[in-house]
C-alpha cells in the first residue's frame, strides 16, 4: 500500500475508533480509558493474533538467529527511524541532544554500515528516545483517552499521531514496496522478539492482562516524556491519603 | 554569649542533627537494598543447586526483613483495604509475600555475570529513593529504583520501579480491577494460582 494511502487509512481508523468507541464507553471505569469496552475487544483481537502467529514466529526467529545478528537488525531499524528522534529533539527545544543525535545518525549511517553497528555509542553519542507523542506531552498535552489500535497495540489520542509522523520521517517509506514490505516483516518480527521478555513478565504476573498492559504503557510513556524523571504516576484518584501519595509519586 | 548567638547555636545544632540523621537514613536505606541485592545474587549464583523451592526458602526471610508488606498490601488493594477484616488482611499479606518470593525465585533463576550497582540515595517527600542498576553482559542495563519508608525506625522497601514502571502502581491497578469485578476472594484465589503457576513452570 502506498504510504499516503496507508496514512489515510490509519487516520480514518483512529477517527472510526473514536466514533465506535464513543458508543461503548464505560462511565464507571478508569477515567483515562473511556473506550475500555472497545479497547478490550481490540486487545483480545490483537492478543489472539499475537499468540497464534506473531509469538511463535518471533520465538522461531530468536532460535535460528544469533544474538549479534538480531542486535544488528535492531540497530538498523532504530537508525533508519532516527530522523524522527532528531525532528522531535528540535520540536522539544533540546539543542544539545539535537546535535548529538544528528552526529549519532551520521556516524552510524556511515561508519556503522548503514546503522547495523553502533560505533556512535562508543564515541559518547548515546541513543535517545523521542517521538511526536512525547513532544505533545512536553508541550503540555495530556494523555487523552487510552486506545488499543488493531495490529499495533496500546496508544492514546496524544500518542497515535506519532505513528504517522514516524512513518513519514522514515526513509524506507519512500522506497519501492518490493523492498519495504519484506523489510517491514523483518522489523515487525524483530520488534516482537525484543518484547518477548516483557510479555513473559505480563503472562506470569498479570491477573487482568488488559489493565496490566494499560498501566505499564502509561507509566512507560510518562517516564519517557520526562526523560526518566517523571513527577508522579497520576494515581491521585485512587489514593487513600498523603502517605500513599508520597510513595507512588516518588520522583 | 548573647541570647541571639545562643539561638543561632541551637538552630545550627538542630540543623546539624537533622542533616546527620538524614544522611544516616540514606545510608540505612542503601544498606537495606544492598542486603536484598546480595541475597538475590547469592540465590542467582546457586540457582541450580537450590532449585525453585530452595530459592523461595532462601529469599523468604530476606524479603520479610527488607520489605514492608503491610504497607504494600494496603496500597495495592486501594480503597478496598478498608473493607477487609483482620483475617482477610492477614490472608492477603501471606499470599502476597509468598507470591513475591515465588516471583523473584522464578525470575532470578541463574547467573550470567550480572552486577548490581547502587547509584545513590535521596530523600523524597518523606520517603527515600535508592537508585540502582543491574548491569548485564549481553543485554541492556535495567534500572531498579527502590522506594523505602520509615517503619518504626526501620527503613523498608515499599516499591520497586523497574525501567520507570512502578511495581506497586501496576499491581494496584491490576488487583483493584479484579476486586471490583470479581471480589476479594477471587483476587486471593488468582494470586494463589499464580504461585502454583510459578511452581509448575520451574
Amino acid at each position: 500500500m502506498p504510504h499516503k494511502k496507508r496514512i489515510t487509512c490509519l487516520a480514518a481508523l483512529i477517527v472510526v475508533l473514536g466514533l465506535v468507541s464513543g458508543c461503548a464507553s464505560t462511565p464507571n471505569g478508569d477515567p483515562g480509558d473511556p473506550y475500555e469496552a472497545t479497547n478490550r475487544k481490540i486487545y483480545n483481537f490483537n492478543d489472539s493474533i499475537d499468540r497464534n502467529f506473531m509469538q511463535p514466529v518471533a520465538r522461531g526467529y530468536v532460535n535460528v538467529t544469533p544474538k549479534p545478528v538480531r542486535s544488528g537488525v535492531t540497530n538498523f531499524f532504530d537508525n533508519v527511524g532516527y530522523l524522527n528522534v532528531i525532528a522531535n529533539d528540535l520540536l522539544q527545544g533540546k539543542a544539545t541532544q539535537f546535535l548529538s543525535d544528528t552526529g549519532r545518525f551520521l556516524v552510524n549511517s556511515t561508519i556503522g554500515l548503514g546503522g547495523m553497528f553502533d560505533p556512535a555509542k562508543e564515541m559518547g553519542l548515546r541513543a535517545h528516545d523521542e517521538d511526536l507523542g512525547q513532544t505533545f506531552g512536553v508541550w503540555g498535552a495530556g494523555e487523552g483517552a487510552y486506545l488499543n489500535i488493531p495490529l499495533a497495540g496500546p496508544s492514546s489520542f496524544r500518542d497515535a499521531p506519532g505513528f504517522v509522523a514516524a512513518t513519514l520521517l522514515n526513509p524506507l517509506t519512500y522506497l519501492n514496496p518490493i523492498v519495504t514490505l519484506p523489510l517491514g516483516v523483518v522489523n515487525a518480527v524483530n520488534i516482537r522478539a525484543n518484547l518477548l521478555e516483557a510479555t513473559n513478565i505480563r503472562d506470569q504476573a498479570a491477573l487482568d492482562p488488559y489493565t496490566f498492559v494499560r498501566e505499564a504503557y502509561r507509566q512507560q510513556r510518562e517516564f519517557r516524556i520526562y526523560d526518566g524523571n517523571p513527577p508522579g504516576d497520576g494515581f491521585d484518584d485512587y489514593l487513600e491519603g498523603e502517605d500513599d501519595s508520597a510513595i507512588l509519586r516518588i520522583y | 554569649m548573647t541570647r541571639t548567638s545562643v539561638y543561632t547555636a541551637i538552630a545550627a545544632l538542630v540543623m546539624y542533627c537533622q542533616f546527620a540523621s538524614g544522611a544516616e537514613n540514606l545510608e540505612a536505606s542503601k544498606t537495606v537494598v544492598e542486603k536484598f541485592h546480595a541475597n538475590l545474587l547469592e540465590v542467582m549464583t546457586k540457582a541450580d543447586s537450590l532449585g525453585f523451592s530452595g530459592r523461595v526458602d532462601a529469599l523468604d526471610p530476606v524479603l520479610a526483613e527488607t520489605f514492608d508488606f503491610h504497607t504494600i498490601a494496603r496500597i495495592v488493594t486501594g480503597k478496598h483495604w478498608k473493607t477487609l477484616d483482620d483475617d482477610q488482611r492477614a490472608e492477603f499479606i501471606d499470599v502476597f509475600e509468598a507470591l513475591s518470593a515465588a516471583t523473584y525465585a522464578s525470575n532470578f533463576d541463574g547467573f550470567s555475570g550480572e552486577v548490581f550497582e547502587t547509584l545513590g540515595a535521596e530523600e523524597k517527600r518523606g520517603n527515600i529513593l535508592v537508585k540502582t542498576v543491574i548491569v548485564r553482559e549481553d543485554d541492556d542495563p535495567v534500572t531498579l529504583d527502590y522506594v523505602l519508608r520509615d517503619n518504626d525506625g526501620m527503613w523498608r522497601i515499599v516499591n520497586v520501579i523497574a525501567n520507570g514502571v512502578s511495581d506497586l502502581s501496576l499491581k494496584r491497578a491490576d488487583y483493584t480491577a479484579v476486586i471490583k469485578s470479581e471480589g476479594f476472594n477471587s483476587l486471593v484465589t488468582k494470586l494463589s494460582g499464580k504461585i502454583t503457576g510459578y511452581k509448575i513452570s520451574n
